[in-house]
């Protein structure tokens, strides 16, 4: 724009704003004097962030540890217990912590489905290092899943158990239950879970074999660092920082929203490497070959083939997932070999799917309600 | 009559916003001979008639704080228009492929540098009789295995001891 039209434009604003211009409403006036107390309070609450910032208290629901291997842990939460058949929840591995799913009290899933009644078990895979750069898909379906179903039928003392997988967790724990008949699994959950990966969308095209060499990549850097997993994600949702950071500054004024706020945040800048094997191994079967949906896949010498997924089956899609689309997660459905199944899609993207107050309306208690009944 | 010219200028706007994003999409997938477009012969009259607006609305009534809650709507559309336009380029092959190309030079450029690296942090730390990470990872290892292979036995500990319970005395 030319600074001479501009200067015309700045005259015209600055004449048509003053004499001409009437007096203000009692309710203007009244407005104004809150807007001023709501910029003192964020005043206020950006100075408390800044100069003295307190480390948000996440994960808070009682739980004990039940076991672990290497980094990977088993905990089980205080519930009443309610409901008979445990589950078993198994969420992403790498990428972010799993407190996402127990971020503060009454705004956490754990919490919501504790208070259910249900005996929650969560599977923490842990932070990982060089030392598990071996670590591999194969051995988190064939070994260590295993033996953690094995940890929860022990300690719960039943004779069955629900998995539930969110994300990553759910296409993988799907390989264990269809290639584990052996393991008594009542109920099997898919929340937000990719399984037919023809249809996930930008990571989909990124990581295609035209395009990224996984192999390279792998023997180049051993893992994928936490920061790589980082710029990935934000990548995707290049925005989403800013977008944060408005809102954060249009409601800085509301306590509650600072504290849900840092809390998020805290968990939205931790992310977690990745095992170079697992990378390698999830990349090349499931993203470029999609050989999960295609039943071309092998672990432990099983062929896993979602056909043999007989116990009932729920699928939770979000319509605004980026990250596992609607139609990519909902394939779970058409290749299960369940009589009893069925897909729901709810309003929120890949994480407000599960944590926030969208989720604590729409996600939690249809999850809950389903399981109820079938537990 | 705020109301109406704010819808206006959104409106307005929003028009011109989409056939901005359009000259945008078309510049980032053109080839390079091509000659490069100018993106902002599109904003020019967008700001200018939005500002005229915004004067006019000044003059006809009190500012309220109602317009921060339209300029925070202006915010999050226009926010919200650019993730769109983002994403659709950055959903191109052409993007993918340009991706992969910096990726591959990247890779391309770090693997000597980091495999001199290591090696030569390896001979300073055994000049110094200290531990690499790569001994300290195998050491990890060697636990982990160790800890497997105790697993393994209390197991088979625990088949063999219900099987003496089982078996009549």
């Amino acid at each position: 724009m030319g600074q001479e039209r501009f200067a015309d434009v700045v005259e015209r604003f600055t004449n048509g704003f003053g004499a001409a211009a009437p007096a203000a409403s009692p309710e203007v006036v009244t407005q104004w004097q809150e807007e001023l107390d709501k910029n003192f309070r964020r005043l206020k609450n950006l100075h408390q962030m800044v100069a003295n910032p307190t480390e948000p208290k996440v994960g808070q629901t009682p739980r004990e540890e039940i076991y672990k291997k290497n980094k990977s842990r088993l905990y089980r939460y205080a519930s009443s217990r309610r409901h008979r058949t445990p589950i078993l929840f198994v969420p992403n591995l790498g990428i972010s912590r799993p407190y996402i799913f127990d971020l503060l009290p009454n705004g956490s899933f754990i919490e919501h489905m504790t208070r259910e009644g249900f005996d929650f078990y969560l599977l923490d895979w842990g932070v990982f290092g060089p030392e598990d750069n071996d670590l591999s898909v194969e051995t988190c379906v064939t070994k260590l899943l295993p033996r953690m179903a094995q940890k929860v039928l022990e300690t719960s003392g039943t004779d069955e158990l629900s998995v539930l997988g969110y994300c990553m967790g759910a296409p993988i724990s799907a390989c264990f239950v269809a290639t584990h008949p052996d393991v008594p699994v009542k109920n099997f959950i898919n929340m937000a879970g990719p399984i037919d990966f023809s249809k996930v969308g930008l990571f989909g095209l990124w990581l295609s074999k035209e395009y990224f060499s996984v192999d390279r990549f792998v023997d180049t850097f051993g893992s994928v660092p936490a920061d790589m997993v980082k710029a990935g994600f934000k990548l995707i949702k290049p925005t989403m920082d800013l977008s944060t950071n408005v809102n954060l500054w249009w409601n800085l004024w509301n306590d509650k929203y600072v504290e849900g706020f840092q809390a998020l945040n805290k968990w939205a800048n931790e992310y977690v490497a990745f095992p170079g094997e697992f990378f390698r191994q999830w990349v090349r079967d499931f993203y470029q070959e999609n050989r999960l949906y295609r039943g071309e896949l092998v672990m432990g010498g099983r062929p896993v083939r979602l056909g043999n997924i007989t116990c009932p089956v729920f699928v939770v899609g979000a319509k605004e997932d980026y990250i596992a689309p609607p139609e990519c997660v909902r394939a779970l459905i058409d290749a299960v070999g369940s009589r009893e199944k069925e897909y729901i899609e709810l309003p929120g993207g890949h994480i407000s799917l599960i944590a926030g107050r969208g989720a604590a309306l729409h996600c939690w208690p249809k999850v809950s309600g389903w399981l109820a009944p079938h537990s | 009559m705020a109301d109406t010219t704010a819808n206006q200028l959104f409106d307005l706007w929003k028009k011109q916003f989409e056939e901005g994003s359009q000259a945008w999409t078309r510049l980032m997938t053109q080839t390079p001979a091509a000659a490069p477009a100018d993106p902002f012969a599109f904003w020019r009259p967008v700001l200018d008639q939005g500002l005229q607006t915004w004067a006019k609305l000044f003059s006809q009534a009190p500012a309220s704080p109602e317009l921060l809650t339209q300029w925070k709507q202006f915010l999050d559309q226009w926010i919200e228009a650019w993730s769109k336009v983002l994403g659709q380029t950055m959903g191109t092959e052409h993007f993918a492929k340009l991706m992969g190309q910096s990726l591959d030079q990247l890779l391309t450029a770090q693997a000597p540098i980091k495999k001199a690296g290591d090696q030569a942090i390896e001979q300073t730390l055994q000049a110094l009789n200290l531990p690499s990470r790569t001994q300290l990872a195998a050491v990890a290892k060697q636990i982990v295995e160790l800890e497997d292979r105790i697993e393994r036995l209390e197991d088979m500990l625990g088949t063999l001891l219900r099987r003496l319970d089982k078996e009549p005395r």
